[in-house]
């Protein structure tokens, strides 16, 4: 059984150590320049320019956002298994699973941490400009809260065995497969061949469905967005973290560090 | 300083001069010249760009939108359409609920029926989005009535905005006068009568009104068309003033009805470029204004159309 008071002793450490991090800040900055410079873009366009202002805003939080999780992510056990604090952390009374799970909730949690930071901007360039901030913009925020701990989850698998500049290839794939999964799944239906469209639709069934984490055009145009709107994918993306973690911990489990 | 290390400086410096120079040089003689300035606008198809969006369609649609902006504003060169057409096209498939742009390719895409169609095409789409917006169906009804004389299904489209926010109060009697060429000017009576029986608004229920009196004087316009064709008959030649039909030998009417329900101080005029009686006050027949140059431009849009269909 895993221990709650072991996991979060891991995941606060986790915090205090990815908060030292130079390219988290660097990315951060980088995520803010790009909303403030949406102020500029959106003034280009006659009509709608909060609309235009907010689509810029919304896409730097998750390019910055999944760039965060990639770059950090991979690095976690990789820099545990480099400086050797590994083995010092192992010998403690801690199981693996306890270790990976307690990386990963730290992980999300400077991660969040940095989303806010991004929503506070959002909301004050928002407040600057006169657009509206409704609450398909919360929902919206929520969801690629979700999004975020599931690529970060992905990046926990691949960095479970695999070297940094190849689970942040790896990750980075997935997210962009993820996003492609409906396309995929339609274009494969719309084929002759039965073998493609199946393979389409298990494409789709067996990567992360990420576009279910978008709502930004909903918020952005205010549209309508439903609970099940926002809890069905916050549900779907827990239940696939623990897939991955499990699957994580399986393989962690059997690594030799030797 | 070492020997030899003052010669080292001096050939970094060198070397970096150099460098500087050529960097300088070559931005110079790159081509900067935006795209759009070259005329190399690639759009690619709306669907391919939906795939590669990685959900960041919304963002994607701004860039064509902005793209789209640049082309309509150099003021230098005559607008493509086709390529306006494309660029909103992927801007309204990225992000189908946008709002202006919809309006934007009705307003830029009148150059040929083909662009019609394209913005024809567009404003559906935006219907289909945003149904509650009445701007979409003004633009798409007034260019089917506008640019391809079909009044009936304008007025069908039209018909859909009468009650949703902030549609104009002019639209009823508008959509009654289109309607009037293909079902007649009792049907376009009922409709407006059966407006002003439902309207709580006085603004409004006047408004339709005032289209009811417009189509009543109508009404006797027609009457005054068949006693000049009798006059005609009787007399073997046309009238020169309308008073001709109720005044010496032989009137056809005893009486001119009045050229307006409530103003009598209007009379009965003949337009001296349609030929037509017409009431004073109005100063034309009840039918949907139309310049002759538009009339000119329909016709041939529509006579090379069907060249064209004849040929293929």
């Amino acid at each position: 059984m895993l221990s709650a008071i072991r996991v979060a002793a891991i995941a606060s450490n986790t915090v205090r150590e990815a908060v030292r991090s130079r390219v988290l800040y660097v990315l951060l900055f980088f995520a803010v320049t790009l909303m403030l410079f949406g102020i500029v873009l959106s003034s280009l366009s006659y009509v709608e320019s909060e609309r235009i202002l907010q689509d810029v805003a919304m896409a730097a939080m998750r390019v910055f956002g999944v760039a965060i999780a990639i770059f950090v992510g991979v690095n976690l056990i990789h820099k545990e298994v480099d400086r050797r604090t590994v083995y010092t952390i192992l010998s403690k009374p801690l199981t693996r699973a306890e270790f990976l799970f307690g990386k990963f909730a730290g992980l999300v949690l400077t991660i969040w941490l940095q989303l806010a930071i991004m929503v506070a901007c959002f909301m004050g360039v928002s407040a600057l400009t006169g657009a509206e901030v409704g609450a398909g913009h919360a929902a919206a925020f929520v969801l690629l809260g979700g999004e975020l701990a599931l690529i970060v989850a992905v990046a926990t698998l691949f960095s479970s065995f695999s070297t940094p500049l190849l689970s942040s290839f790896f990750t980075a794939g997935v997210w962009l497969a993820g996003h492609l999964t409906r396309d995929l799944r339609d274009v494969g239906l719309r084929s002759n061949s039965e073998w493609v469209g199946e393979a389409g639709v298990w494409l789709h069934r067996m990567l992360p469905d990420l576009q279910s984490f978008n709502l930004t055009i909903e918020a952005v145009h205010g549209l309508p967005v439903t609970a099940a709107d926002v809890w069905l994918p916050l549900v779907y993306g827990a239940a696939y973290t623990t897939l991955l973690l499990l699957a994580a911990t399986l393989i962690f489990d059997r690594r030799d560090f030797r | 300083m070492k020997p030899g290390s003052a010669n080292r400086v001096v050939v970094r410096g060198a070397l970096l001069a150099l460098a500087l120079a050529i960097t300088i040089g070559a931005f110079g003689a790159l081509d900067a010249t935006p795209k759009i300035d070259r005329g190399e606008i690639f759009v690619p198809p709306a669907e391919q760009l939906r795939f590669a969006s990685f959900g960041f369609d919304a963002v994607l649609s701004d860039y064509y939108w902005l793209m789209a902006l640049q082309l309509v504003g150099d003021a230098s060169k005559p607008v493509e359409g086709g390529s306006v057409a494309k660029l909103i096209d992927v801007v309204t498939a990225l992000d189908p609920w946008v709002g202006h742009p919809y309006r934007f390719a009705a307003v830029w895409l009148t150059d040929s029926l083909e662009n019609v169609h394209a913005a024809n095409r567009l404003l559906a789409r935006g219907v289909a989005y945003s149904p509650l917006d009445w701007r979409n169906r003004h633009y798409l009804g007034f260019n089917h009535f506008f640019y391809m004389g079909e009044n009936a299904k304008a007025a069908g489209i039209l018909e859909g905005a009468l009650h949703l926010p902030g549609a104009p109060r002019y639209l009823a009697p508008l959509v009654a006068k289109l309607r009037t060429e293909r079902e007649g000017l009792e049907t376009a009576r009922g409709f407006l009568a059966s407006l002003v029986e439902t309207s709580a608004d006085p603004r409004t229920r006047a408004e339709y009104l005032k289209a009811l009196d417009e189509i009543d004087t109508e009404r006797r316009a027609r009457l005054l068309d068949q006693a000049r064709s009798i006059y005609k008959k009787r007399h073997g030649r046309d009238i020169e003033r309308v008073e001709d039909l109720s005044t010496g030998q032989r009137p056809v009417l005893r009486k001119l009805p009045p050229a307006h329900p409530h103003f009598s101080s209007f009379a009965w005029e003949i337009d001296p470029e349609t030929g037509d009686i017409v009431s004073g006050f109005y100063g034309a027949r009840y039918r949907p204004y139309e310049h002759i140059r538009d009339k000119e431009r329909r016709q041939r849009w529509l006579g090379d159309a069907a060249h064209v269909s004849r040929e293929s």
